[in-house]
């Protein structure tokens, strides 16, 4: 059998395998009731950052070493990096919480942008890989840190983005509002 | 024993009762008024069975004339299939105006990229060219389903048994098809019987999911269309969206290199 043939075999094998998956109940609950301005104004974790980076410095712990306690010092990583594991938690809850905006925006919406939606379904890809990946560092007990001030200075810095973003989104939202045709039915009392 | 030309004779006997139930169960249920196009493929495939078992009892055919009506028909047939693939996704997706714009164009360039190469692998023979392009679309109407079942996850739009039975039937064929055409008739020609017998084996397993699936439709409201917001409000919120997503990818990506810095 020729190559070509071989893999339009494999590629009907792939397509089997993917309706599976894609007649799986999905593992998040669908949320009928989402409210996405509600949504977007929710607190958002990713503002808490800089805290957790800071709290995860070397330098936080490393006067244990020089004082002689380091059960006490690796304790202290341990129930940081625990704190960490749960930060991350938080932070695929706010990815999760705006990829299912978007899916409510382009439910709704008469028109959609295809290469907003394949754009936003790569991220999801490359957050839900680096996601796990990080977690399971973190569970293995990597031994951290160093080199974390430039790191919390980028992650201040990415913190203003994101909230320059959300104050836009916003603005957008109410100014959406405040143009919605009388003709549209709109979302929420909008 | 039984030989295998008896068991092919049962098993086609089997599916042309399956194909008859399948009709009537369609019929009692008011079916094929939502599902015109499978109904028509329905009835397609009942008038194929009569008019080969027709060709088998006439004498002196000769043998270029059986296979233009055996594939004429079989053309039939699949153009047919290939009307009820688009009416399933339709059905499916068409609630969501802006969804199915975007679904419409990507199931065609599924389609086309799929029968551009099985096409490609004739290299200009016209009978190769007639089978190859009957796999390719067989593989094109699985592509789609597939397609329109990930998006239906993706985006939360519902999908009734009756349709995931459809949809899982004629996936699940058609897969068969490619898989039985491609390996199992080309390399194994000793076993040409057996592999006749498969092929109407996972047909009369499509049946039985669509007989399945039929059982269970119970007439339910129309789920309503979602409320509507203005394009121009998607495109804006959804951009910021994204630049908010992008940015908390690269704060997860921060803690990657972060630990990596640390080993």
């Amino acid at each position: 059998m020729s190559l070509p043939a071989i893999l339009l075999v494999l590629f009907a094998l792939l397509l089997v395998g993917l309706l599976a998956w894609a007649l799986r109940q999905p593992s998040h609950a669908i949320r009928p009731d989402l409210d996405v301005f509600d949504a977007l104004r929710q607190s958002r974790h990713s503002a808490r950052m800089s805290h957790v980076l800071q709290a995860l410095q070397p330098e936080d712990t490393e006067y244990l070493r020089e004082s002689g306690q380091v059960a006490l010092m690796q304790t202290l990583r341990r129930q940081r990096r625990r704190i960490a594991l749960g930060y991350l938690d938080q932070l695929q809850e706010e990815f999760e919480m705006l990829l299912e905006i978007s899916r409510v925006l382009a439910v709704m919406s008469p028109e959609v942008i295809g290469m907003e939606e394949m754009e936003r379904w790569k991220l999801s890809l490359t957050f839900a890989a680096a996601c796990a990946f990080l977690r399971w560092k973190l569970r293995l007990g990597l031994q951290p840190f160093s080199g974390f001030t430039l790191l919390s200075n980028m992650a201040a810095d990415i913190t203003r983005q994101l909230d320059a973003t959300t104050t836009r989104i916003a603005e957008v939202a109410v100014r959406g509002s405040e143009h919605a045709s009388p003709g549209h039915k709109n979302i929420d009392g909008l | 024993m039984v030989e295998p030309l008896q068991l092919q004779t049962a098993a086609w006997a089997l599916t042309t009762a399956l194909e008859l139930a399948l009709f009537v169960l369609f019929v009692r249920r008011k079916l094929g008024r939502t599902y015109p196009a499978f109904f028509a493929y329905l009835v397609s495939v009942i008038l194929q069975s009569m008019a080969v078992a027709a060709l088998y009892r006439t004498p002196n055919l000769n043998k270029l004339t059986f296979w233009l009506i055996a594939w004429g028909t079989q053309g039939v047939v699949v153009l047919m299939r290939s009307l009820t693939v688009v009416e399933l996704s339709r059905r499916v997706l068409r609630r969501y105006i802006g969804i199915w714009a975007l679904a419409r164009r990507l199931f065609l360039g599924v389609a086309a990229v799929v029968i551009a190469y099985d096409l490609a692998l004739s290299k200009g023979d016209w009978q190769w060219m007639i089978l190859n392009g009957v796999r390719g679309l067989e593989l094109a109407m699985a592509a789609v389903i597939v397609t329109m079942l990930l998006f239906a996850r993706y985006y939360r739009a519902p999908v009734n048994p009756l349709q995931r039975a459809l949809a899982v039937g004629l996936c699940l064929y058609s897969a068969f098809y490619v898989i039985n055409y491609s390996v199992l008739e080309r390399i194994l020609q000793q076993f040409a019987v057996l592999w006749n017998f498969l092929g109407m084996f996972a047909f009369i397993a499509s049946l039985l999911v669509w007989i399945n699936g039929a059982n269970l439709y119970v007439e339910a409201e129309e789920v309503a269309a979602p409320p509507a917001i203005p394009a121009e409000l998607y495109g804006k919120l959804s951009s910021e969206v994204n630049s908010r997503l992008i940015l908390l990818n690269r704060q997860l990506i921060q803690f990657l290199r972060l630990e990596d810095r640390s080993q």
